[in-house]
């Protein structure tokens, strides 16, 4: 029966073809924005685990993709270095981060504000591939920490003059090779133009680093706020634990969770934009599956005689099914084959045009497409089968 | 049951429904055909042949039949599936539009009916293929032969199984005279190696002297 169903979908190529793009069609937009998907949140939990901490201090009702502004305060800072046990304090070291925006590389990216001091802390094993971890803005920050005040309005002359050395940027070389930026480049930024200072390696926490004091200064007129933490435990505590006596000393609305589990906080905050996704990939996929339904239908309408002459053969009506289910599965699986040849076409495509997008296949993602062409395949054959298997072998054999 | 009669048919009728309107095209039909017989059935058009031989071919349920015995088995009451089995193990059919599976070439034609009842063609396909001389032609598709060739390649597929009945409804005729001369020799040739019970439906007086006997239909009943 698989031989017949083969020359069937041979002898009506252009036919067959077209249907297999389809579904090919289909099985490539759910794998693309699937790879999108898990390849971005992938790529940003691997390098949030590259911070030398182990908590991660967040804001309880954000979703933490969209974390933005300052919702921390120089309170929970305080409370994060005191809170101790009988040993000492339980923090060696809390992270205060500041999120901001910036286009570079030709798309948005998540500017991260962080103190110049504790960078080493961000860097871990990776090292400064050019320039260094920030220049004039180290200095910068020492000020602030011992209390300079910034002129009242940003028009006065001498706020220029007292920011100047914190406007430093120091990017990792997959954006500064996108953007083919160099040491010295300048980059507006709220306003503000900003010099890149230092290169450092792919795999840190962001890709684009500014000096937290700046952005304080510029976002919220140097009020010591945060949007996050990241808190470095003293060694030999049990991690899990800490989380849960941090979390008893907040109130409800600061979350504080391992930082182990940010990949997980990750994907349940991209949950509603994965149903998004899912449900655009499903209506596709029902579109092509609907496709080759009709493409089956019209062939049990085209081949009513021959169908009359298969049963006069001695064929079932399950035979029948059977052949309807073959031609859809192979025309299924061919479009999985498309599919997926196209889906690695299209992230060569995007590794060229939209460098900074990662796009990660999974064994799963081969795994669901096949399990799709299949289910699709046979869904998409039982009623055009079952109108063939209910053909009344005369009549058939009669028609013209 | 008498296990000499490959056809034990009494009481047969048949009507057409369309909608409102009954057609009664079978009337009260008997006929019984022995094993290795060759019956050729002859009539006008419209009296009922191909409806006959469709009941016969297991492939259209008759309104009613007092005994509809087929290849040794009482088919009244057997299900669609049963139906189905016993055309694929004891029956064949020619047609007169031949029937050929354009997908499929002469070689997948002539051997589907084996490959159906998962059996191993063990070079009889070919062996067949020239006997009806088409070596030459085993893998061109239908719309690449003759009219001619055609109808050989519909006989050679309905004789590959070596089925106890073989049904033709008009073989020959689409043909020109060559053609059903050759057929019509083609036909009883095989009918004499291999010994099948044939049920020939033709127009043709000429071509019903090969026959052991030759039955005349008028408005759906036999006539002397």
């Amino acid at each position: 029966m698989l031989a017949l169903a083969w020359a069937n979908l041979t002898h009506h190529k252009l036919r067959t073809a077209l249907s297999a793009l389809a579904v090919g069609i289909g099985i490539m937009l759910m794998l693309v924005s699937r790879g999108l998907a898990d390849g971005s949140l992938a790529e940003v939990n691997q390098r949030m685990q590259s911070v030398n901490a182990e908590l991660v201090i967040l804001p309880a009702q954000d979703n933490i993709i969209f974390t933005n502004g300052a919702p921390f305060r120089a309170s929970h800072e305080r409370r994060l270095l005191t809170l101790s046990d009988a040993h000492g304090p339980l923090a060696t070291a809390v992270i205060p981060v500041f999120f901001g925006q910036v286009q570079m590389g030709g798309q948005q990216q998540r500017l991260f504000g962080v103190d110049p001091a504790q960078m080493p802390l961000f860097l871990a094993s990776y090292r400064v591939v050019a320039g260094e971890l920030f220049d004039r803005a180290s200095a910068f920050a020492d000020r602030v920490r011992a209390g300079a005040t910034a002129p009242a309005s940003m028009s006065d002359p001498a706020y220029a003059a007292y920011i100047a050395d914190g406007l430093e940027l120091v990017i990792d070389e997959r954006l500064q090779r996108v953007g083919n930026y160099q040491l010295g480049d300048q980059v507006q930024i709220m306003g503000q133009v900003f010099r890149i200072v230092g290169i450092i390696e792919t795999g840190v926490a962001g890709r684009v680093f500014a000096p937290l004091q700046t952005l304080r200064e510029i976002v919220v007129a140097g009020e010591p706020t945060a949007s996050m933490y990241f808190v470095k435990l003293r060694p030999g505590l049990d991690a899990a634990a800490t989380a849960d006596r941090f979390q008893s000393e907040f109130a409800a609305d600061v979350r504080v969770e391992l930082k182990s589990e940010y990949g997980h906080l990750l994907r349940a905050s991209f949950a509603s934009v994965s149903l998004y996704l899912n449900a655009s990939s499903g209506v596709a996929l029902a579109a092509c599956f609907l496709f080759i339904l009709l493409t089956m239908y019209t062939m049990v309408i085209e081949r009513t005689r021959e169908i009359g002459i298969l049963k006069s053969l001695g064929v079932t009506r399950l035979g029948l099914v059977r052949l309807s289910v073959h031609e859809a599965l192979l025309i299924s699986l061919g479009g999985v084959a498309i599919g997926l040849a196209l889906a690695y076409g299209v992230r060569a495509l995007l590794a060229v045009i939209k460098p900074l997008l990662t796009v990660d296949f999974g064994g799963d993602d081969w795994l669901i497409a096949v399990l799709v062409g299949v289910a699709g395949g046979t869904l998409s054959a039982l009623y055009p089968g079952y109108r063939a298997a209910r053909l009344d072998p005369a009549v058939a054999l009669s028609r013209e | 049951m008498n296990d000499a009669l490959m056809i034990d048919v009494a009481g047969l009728h048949h009507a057409y429904t369309h909608g409102a309107v009954v057609e009664p095209v079978l009337h009260g039909l008997q006929l019984q055909v022995r094993r290795g017989e060759f019956v050729v059935i002859m009539g006008p058009s419209g009296c009922g042949k191909t409806t006959l031989l469709n009941v016969l071919g297991l492939m259209l349920t008759p309104t009613q039949a007092e005994r509809l015995c087929i290849a040794g088995r009482d088919t009244r009451g057997l299900s669609d599936a049963d139906r189905t089995a016993l055309r694929r193990a004891a029956l064949g059919f020619v047609f007169q539009r031949f029937n050929l599976l354009p997908t499929l070439n002469v070689r997948g034609n002539v051997g589907l009916p084996l490959r159906l009842r998962g059996a191993v063609a063990d070079g009889q396909v070919d062996r067949l293929i020239e006997r009806v001389g088409l070596s030459a032609y085993a893998h061109k598709k239908p719309a690449y032969l003759s009219v001619g060739q055609q109808q050989r390649v519909a006989i050679a597929r309905a004789v590959v199984g070596a089925p106890a009945l073989l049904l033709a409804d008009e073989p020959t005729g689409n043909l020109d005279s060559a053609n059903a001369s050759a057929i019509l020799e083609l036909l009883s040739e095989l009918h004499r190696e291999q010994g099948q019970t044939v049920v020939m439906i033709t127009h043709n007086e000429q071509l019903a002297i090969k026959a052991d006997r030759v039955l005349h239909m008028r408005d759906g009943c036999f006539v002397d």
